[in-house]
């Protein structure tokens, strides 16, 4: 009989005097595809981190890869964060720095950084068109890494491993920031690939699954426990609902009865129109579901409302009673807004604690340059209490589970009771107790009169106090409406 | 045009060398109204002009970029930079003759030719600001009675000045007004304003004079900045292959060491940068760079005599006039050094393994810093200018070396601190020769601790430990990192 593909024994980790697993055993044979499922901070990417050889822990793991078989023999780790490097190998960008134009290209274009993995790969570029069009990518071979959307940066990465075919494939959240054409597809991939020899260990907490997922495990209390199907991985108990804390309860203060309103905006890079005669007016109080595919010019569009773009001040925007332009600060406009994206939190500052970046919500910073007074430390330990995010208080931000930090994130975004929340993909990381949590939050919020833009590509994880829509399509609006009921409250 | 400080009564001399106050965060609470509603007009568009027009547009203020007409016509980058970032872009005659503030932003040297151009078509009344002051104090630009002239220099590259900016922070910045030129008074609240418009009274702000400036920039960027890591390195390098260490190897550790090293330096000083190293290693970069001190002390006091005499801005600009011929030489020259035509190995260096086997780079930064630091003291620059030219900077030239070695670093700097730097380094290489005959890899390209049991006299370590922190420009450091403690550290690859 064969050997296992993965055969681990007795693995022990401890994080922080805190032991994330305990005496873990778990085989992987020929054939086998696992789904791996953990609420967060279960320790699920510790895990695959040590297959894949970046961490290191107690006990043992074997890897038994097939040297004979015609994909490479090798053990690739995908993580749920993407990260690109300039062409001198620093990964040292800033926050929208893609929207600042500047001639000095330091980045390589999608087809030459796609040319050099081939190449060091050695992979077969008759190969590479297939993935490319699947994820709706030939369009931007020649767009530099810096100005890619936060999807298309995951795609990206996806690309690359659905090329590479390694023996062993690892995927950590794969459909994290995928719109639904884009997950249908990657379940293609990875079904094609399977039958090829990869074989995949996945964590996902979605329920739309490739096909080829044919095995289940789920991380309890450091162990790991081998599920018969999805439904019988068990379902995390409903969250029992708190009351919002008592600053959040009263209504925000609103600048004026119309908070946003483009008319006719254009955005162009060179030859490229990422948004093409944009009309949008959004009212005080108002709940908005921002959708498109991948690329559509979501956070572009986003960006202009919230004063990173410097394309704003050559279109008709007018911002909280102001036209864009006409002398205001860019952190007058950020002061009625409490805005999270993928963006802000992949470059948030490396240095800040959980306070601290919390607390930096009151500035619209990233970090804290500034002390602040009694009453609103009070409200930072109140929000602090209520994500139970108390045993991380004064840990850097960076290294907690992806998850907390997003809740985190989330907390800063709430803590100045803002007019207006812009939710860009706001539940990437979370698991489903988390995200239902989280959106029964900001339902609650939105009763008191706080408007909203929130983006989500998942339907069934939307809250339900939406009330109206604007879909883009490759940076044009085709849908535009104000009475949007949300699947879930349909259901 | 006579240089303007030689043109002083020493009294007058120095009185400006003298201005140095690190003010206070309650001195920028009127934020950009001195400047708000009023027309200002960058000159030049390259990393620095780009970038500060963006934070000083993002602040609610006017602005636009005035280009000569060839970049315009050309759409050279320049352009670019303006137009895709939607600025309005005119030529000089369009844009200076309304432009309530000109800010200069092109390279020291075109500043002669950009001011003579710029100078006729300023309205009466206007303002003309400087990032350096190069051109006023060395080639003695008179500018016109009616003109207010001021300074304003961020302490990074343009590219971190927008970084800061986004993220709600800044970087620190020096501020200046040309005492000639300062009809109505209004100078400083319009340099207090733009500072507030790039975001760097966030991160401490420096009022200095056109004259301190000048002085203690170019004996920092010559001395300990870009010279004495030019040599360091190229020493060291050669020193390791001498003594048969893997050339890769040898490259890697030199590339990256001095960032790795100095990082070290900018959150704790020299203080932080020594504790690094085991307590055997640090006394013995202790007893090495007080030996360097010794040796080099006559060295950096003859450039600090050049740069006050004037001496120095003369042969450069002579050499300005001939084409840059000795410049563009000594470029070529570090080119085609063997560090230089050396790849980085493939090997991984730990961050502890840069200190502990690079312990004579330690000695160098040490020696340098110190040494920059206490000759512009002695000639009269205030401590707090004196720190911002010699340790604040080290790290950011560190920096671009690590990103593509000596070559790009000359590269990057002005041509300005590229002349020093090659008058330093041909004239400190012969001075280390017998200093070097005595370094083994104990102190480059092995571990310093390899084989020794670790044991120092706790008298001596006593006694190391205190000259290190009592010294000034550790003190002085201290209060003034407090300020910019917050600013993001740099990523190593």
């Amino acid at each position: 009989m064969l050997k296992p593909v993965v055969h681990i024994e007795n693995l022990t980790l401890k994080h922080q005097h805190k032991l994330v697993l305990i005496d873990l055993n778990w085989i992987i044979n020929r054939g086998e595809n696992w789904l791996l499922s953990g609420k967060s901070g279960s320790g699920k990417t510790s895990l695959v981190k040590l297959i894949a050889g970046i961490l290191s822990a107690s006990g043992n793991i074997k890897i038994e890869l097939d040297p004979t078989h015609k994909l490479p023999a090798k053990t690739l780790y995908v993580a749920s964060w993407y990260q690109f490097k300039d062409l001198e190998g620093d990964s040292n960008f800033y926050y929208q720095q893609r929207y600042n134009s500047q001639q000095a290209h330091r980045t390589h274009t999608v087809y030459t950084e796609l040319l050099k993995y081939g190449q060091e790969n050695q992979l077969d570029f008759e190969n590479l068109d297939h993935i490319l069009n699947a994820l709706n990518f030939t369009e931007l071979k020649d767009v530099q890494l810096i100005q890619l959307s936060s999807g298309e940066h995951k795609k990206l990465q996806l690309i690359k491993a659905l090329w590479l075919k390694p023996q062993l494939l690892i995927l950590d959240q794969p459909y994290t920031g995928l719109d639904a054409l884009s997950r249908k597809n990657l379940s293609e991939l990875l079904n094609e690939i399977s039958t090829e020899g990869v074989q995949l260990i996945m964590i996902c907490d979605q329920t739309e699954l490739p096909t080829c997922i044919n095995r289940f495990a789920e991380i309890k209390d450091g162990s790991l426990t081998v599920a018969k199907s999805l439904e019988s991985v068990s379902v995390l108990p409903k969250k029992i609902v708190k009351s919002i804390p008592n600053f959040l309860s009263k209504a925000p203060v609103s600048s004026s009865e119309i908070l946003i309103s483009m008319t006719d905006v254009n955005i162009s890079y060179g030859e490229k129109k990422v948004l093409k005669h944009i009309n949008w007016e959004v009212k005080a109080g108002e709940k908005w579901l921002l959708q498109g595919h991948n690329g559509s010019g979501k956070s572009t569009l986003l960006s202009l409302i919230n004063g990173d773009h410097p394309q704003a001040y050559a279109n008709n925007i007018h911002l909280f009673g102001n036209k864009r332009g006409s002398g205001e600060s860019i952190w007058e406009i950020k002061a009625h807004i409490g805005l999270i994206s993928p963006e802000l939190h992949w470059y948030f500052d490396a240095s800040a604690t959980v306070f601290q970046s919390i607390a930096s919500g009151f500035f619209d910073s990233s970090g804290l340059f500034k002390t602040i007074g009694a009453e609103k430390q009070a409200q930072v330990e109140e929000l602090i209490d209520y994500f139970e995010l108390n045993e991380y208080k004064n840990e850097l931000l960076k290294v907690l589970p992806l998850g907390k930090q997003r809740l985190v994130l989330l907390a800063r975004t709430i803590i100045k009771n803002p007019e207006l929340l812009i939710l860009d993909e706001p539940c990437q990381g979370l698991d489903q107790q988390q995200t239902e949590h989280f959106n029964h939050l900001i339902d609650e919020l939105c009763t008191n009169g706080m408007a909203l833009i929130y983006v989500g590509h998942f339907e069934t994880q939307l809250p339900a106090c939406l009330t109206h829509k604007l879909l883009l399509n490759n940076g044009e609006v085709i849908e535009n409406i104000k009475a949007y009921h949300t699947k879930k409250e349909l259901a | 045009m006579a240089n303007y400080f030689n043109t002083l009564p020493l009294r007058e001399k120095l009185n400006q060398l003298g201005v140095c106050d690190f003010m206070d965060s309650s001195e920028f609470l009127d934020g950009v109204n001195a400047l708000k509603g009023k027309k200002l007009v960058i000159v030049g568009c390259g990393a620095q002009g780009l970038n500060q027009g963006l934070n000083l547009r993002d602040s609610g203020l006017n602005i636009a970029y005035a280009l000569r007409k060839e970049a315009i016509e050309g759409k050279r980058d320049s352009w670019k930079n303006a137009t895709d970032n939607n600025f309005t872009v005119g030529t000089y005659e369009e844009l200076i003759p309304t432009a309530d503030v000109v800010i200069n932003l092109t390279p020291d040297k075109q500043h002669t030719s950009v001011v003579n151009a710029v100078m006729p078509l300023m309205k009466e009344g206007a303002t003309l600001s400087y990032s350096h002051g190069f051109n006023i104090v060395e080639e003695g630009t008179q500018i016109r009675k009616d003109l207010t002239v001021i300074m304003v220099a961020p302490k990074c590259p343009g590219s971190e000045v927008r970084a800061e900016y986004v993220r709600g922070f800044g970087v620190p910045t020096l501020i200046a007004v040309h005492p000639e030129n300062d009809p109505q008074g209004k100078g400083l609240a319009q340099a207090k304003a733009y500072c507030v418009g790039t975001g760097g009274h966030k991160a401490g702000v420096l009022k200095s004079s056109f004259v301190a400036e000048v002085k203690s920039d170019l004996m920092g960027e010559q001395t300990i900045l870009c010279g004495l890591l030019q040599t360091g390195s190229i020493l060291s390098f050669d020193k390791m292959v001498e003594k048969g260490i893997d050339a890769g190897y040898a490259s890697k550790l030199v590339q990256y060491g001095v960032e790795v090293i100095t990082e070290a330096l900018k959150q704790g000083g020299i203080t932080a940068m020594m504790d690094r190293l085991s307590n055997p290693a640090k006394i013995k970069a202790f007893e090495i760079s007080e030996e360097l001190k010794d040796i080099m002390r006559p060295l950096f006091q003859k450039h600090q005599d050049d740069i006050m005499s004037g001496e120095f801005s003369r042969i450069m600009m002579e050499d300005w006039a001939n084409g840059d011929k000795n410049l563009l030489a000594w470029r070529a020259e570090t080119g085609e050094t063997a560090f230089e035509k050396t790849p980085a190995g493939d090997v991984k260096i730990g961050e502890q393994e840069y200190f502990d086997n690079y312990t004579l780079m330690v000695a160098f930064v040490r020696a340098g810093v110190e040494l920059a630091f206490e000759t512009m003291v002695q000639a009269g620059i205030k401590p707090e200018s004196a720190y911002y030219e010699s340790l604040h900077e080290t790290p950011l030239i560190a920096n671009t070396i690590a990103r593509k070695k000596l070559f790009e670093m000359n590269r990057v700097i002005s041509d300005t601190a590229e002349y020093g730097c090659y008058l330093f380094d041909q004239a400190c290489k012969p001075l280390l020769a017998d200093f070097m005959k005595k370094v083994d890899t104990d102190l480059v390209g092995k571990n310093f601790n390899d084989d020794k049991d670790g044991a120092v006299d706790n008298r001596t370590l006593i006694a190391v430990n205190e000259a290190i922190r009592s010294h000034q420009v550790e003190q002085i450091g201290s209060t003034l990192r407090k300020a910019m403690t917050a600013m993001k550290s740099i990523k190593t690859a």
